[in-house]
């Protein structure tokens, strides 16, 4: 320790630039991290906030939600308990002269089931009569108030605002909950349909009818359009990224390590063991790392604080902090390449010939 | 008493048509209190022997017993050991730390040897009389040739060594300062009971040896007439 930091305190100037050169690193995977988990969280936050545990479609929907139809006939020998509800989806643009065009998800709820029950409202009141709706605050964002008369798609009738929702968000657009009836009127749906899904707090939950199934939570959250796909790309790129990191710390440490050689040999030909140069090449790295990790860490947070409300961005802690420690672990790595050269540095070489 | 003794010391590098005999057949014997001086031009072998005498590099054949002990039969941690707490080396081109300041190259060496090291005022004293006691919070690249020299010899003398191993010390040191470091090499030996060994090609620290050995194409001869000569 007590030779690496002489040496970072020495060589200012070079040690900044290889701190900097780490903290973009760092502030480029946790900002990458950040918008990955802030656009996969857009695409569930409204399931997450239900708490369920299986959802029940049309085995024929392909595991979605807007192409699912459940009639009356298919759950009459179904017990619908205090832990089910229905829900009806379609996509929606909502409108108001004056106001931007939303594209949202409409979600019809029946009010005495737990997702009404249950609706978190950042302000206003819940839904009563069936001309009401509760929106997400994407639409307060964009200029709409509480008492605003909204219309949906190409149909004359107009509903009114009479709450808001914090991070309710399907498939990155912003939710519209209202009564399930009012979705039966704008999905032109007959009598005998009563909801695109039955959602359940219960894994285990079965209906009787062979024409529904009941998938897990994960796998009907895997199926969202769009969703598998994106994550699996940004996965690649943080997981390609932290290799590349990998590779250039390790070649940054090993060039170093190289230009100390001739340092290391006279240090070994006093009798200084290779273990205490070993350990300040390892400490050295550490302390980089460490320090270029904590500066992007501020960076992160100067970011997330300055970052307007429309990005999709999402700080998880706990993610940040693995990958954090992951970064530490990298460092560690690639300090441990140039290693081989320490033990086998010849203090022969220091002595003239 | 006979600290350092290298018996039948032969080196050779390289094999087959391209082998070269570097030492042939070298008998050296250092005792305590003694400054031994061995003088010889480039390529002589000169540095080949310190490296051998300190444990650097082993010989093709003969052996090297360091008070008494065998150097071949020790481990490579043994050795490591041995060079810090009973070798003092000064090097060729003084190979000072950079990044340390003066003070801070004997604050490292007493961070791995934690004992036996000169007392603060004991190093003060050397300092003194190096006329380096000023320099201690300089790096060595704001030194000149002669100071860091002065403080690589300083640093070598630090761990209180019982043998001295230099070579070249006064490499880039004028007469004045020559005599200096002769006498410093010629009292540790005295006063502090040290063998000293100095492989050199500078005669002006002949009139402060013990003993004079001359080495030429890898063979060493016990000469002190040149003390007289």
């Amino acid at each position: 320790m007590f030779l690496s930091i002489k040496e970072i305190k020495k060589e200012k100037v070079r040690y900044g630039l290889i701190i900097g050169m780490i903290v973009l690193i760092c502030y480029l995977i946790f900002i990458l991290t950040s918008l990955a988990m802030g656009l996969a969280q857009q695409n569930t936050d409204a399931i997450d906030s239900w708490n369920i545990s299986s959802v029940v479609l049309d085995k024929d929907s392909n595991t979605s939600m807007t192409q699912s139809m459940i009639t009356k006939d298919e759950v009459k020998k179904t017990k619908i308990t205090s832990k089910e509800a229905y829900i009806g989806q379609t996509a929606v643009v909502a409108k108001k002269s004056g106001r931007t065009n939303e594209s949202a998800q409409f979600l019809g709820l029946k009010d005495n089931q737990f997702i009404a029950k249950n609706l978190v409202l950042s302000s206003g009141h819940k839904v009563n009569k069936s001309d009401q709706v509760v929106v997400d605050d994407k639409f307060q964002t964009d200029g709409y108030k509480i008492g605003d008369k909204i219309q949906f798609n190409s149909n004359n009738k107009k509903y009114t605002i009479v709450g808001f929702t914090k991070n309710a968000k399907l498939n990155i657009a912003p939710v519209v909950y209202g009564n399930i009836s009012t979705w039966k009127t704008l999905k032109n749906g007959n009598s005998q349909v009563i909801a695109s899904a039955i959602v359940s707090k219960n894994a285990n939950f079965k209906t009787a009818n062979k024409q529904l199934k009941t998938y897990s939570i994960s796998a009907f959250i895997s199926k969202l359009p769009g969703y598998s796909a994106q994550n699996s790309t940004f996965t690649f790129m943080i997981a390609f990224l932290m290799i590349i990191s990998l590779i250039v710390i390790a070649v940054f440490l090993y060039i170093l390590t190289i230009q100390k050689i001739q340092n290391y040999a006279v240090l070994r030909a006093q009798g200084i063991p290779a273990k205490t140069l070993v350990g300040a090449t390892i400490s050295q790295s550490i302390t980089l790392v460490v320090s270029g990790l904590l500066i992007g860490i501020m960076l992160t947070a100067i970011t997330a604080i300055a970052m307007p409300a429309a990005v999709p961005i999402s700080f998880n802690i706990p993610i940040l902090s693995a990958i954090g420690i992951g970064l530490v672990l990298t460092g560690l790595l690639g300090s441990l390449i140039p290693i081989r050269i320490i033990l086998h540095v010849d203090p022969v070489s220091v002595i003239g010939g | 008493m006979t600290t350092l003794q290298l018996n039948n010391i032969n080196k050779y590098f390289g094999t087959g048509s391209s082998r070269v005999h570097v030492l042939k057949d070298v008998n050296f014997t250092a005792q305590k209190g003694e400054l031994n001086l061995v003088i010889g031009p480039s390529g002589s072998g000169k540095s080949t022997f310190l490296t051998i005498a300190g444990g650097l590099q082993t010989p093709s054949t003969g052996n090297v017993e360091l008070e008494g002990k065998a150097v071949k039969s020790m481990s490579n941690r043994q050795r490591d050991a041995m060079r810090l707490n009973k070798i003092g080396f000064v090097l060729q081109a003084h190979n000072l730390i950079p990044y340390l300041t003066v003070k801070e190259q004997f604050q490292l060496v007493k961070k791995v040897k934690k004992e036996h090291n000169l007392t603060n005022l004991s190093l003060d004293v050397l300092l003194k009389q190096l006329d380096i006691e000023e320099l201690q919070n300089k790096y060595p690249g704001e030194l000149s040739g002669g100071q860091n020299q002065r403080v690589a010899i300083a640093r070598a003398l630090y761990t209180r060594p019982d043998i001295v191993l230099a070579d070249e010390p006064t490499a880039a040191l004028d007469s004045e300062r020559v005599a200096e470091v002769g006498k410093i090499f010629q009292t540790l030996a005295r006063e502090q009971d040290t063998a000293v060994i100095v492989v050199t090609h500078d005669l002006r620290l002949i009139e402060f040896a013990d003993n004079v050995y001359q080495i030429m194409d890898g063979q060493m001869t016990l000469n002190n007439n040149m003390k007289t000569a």
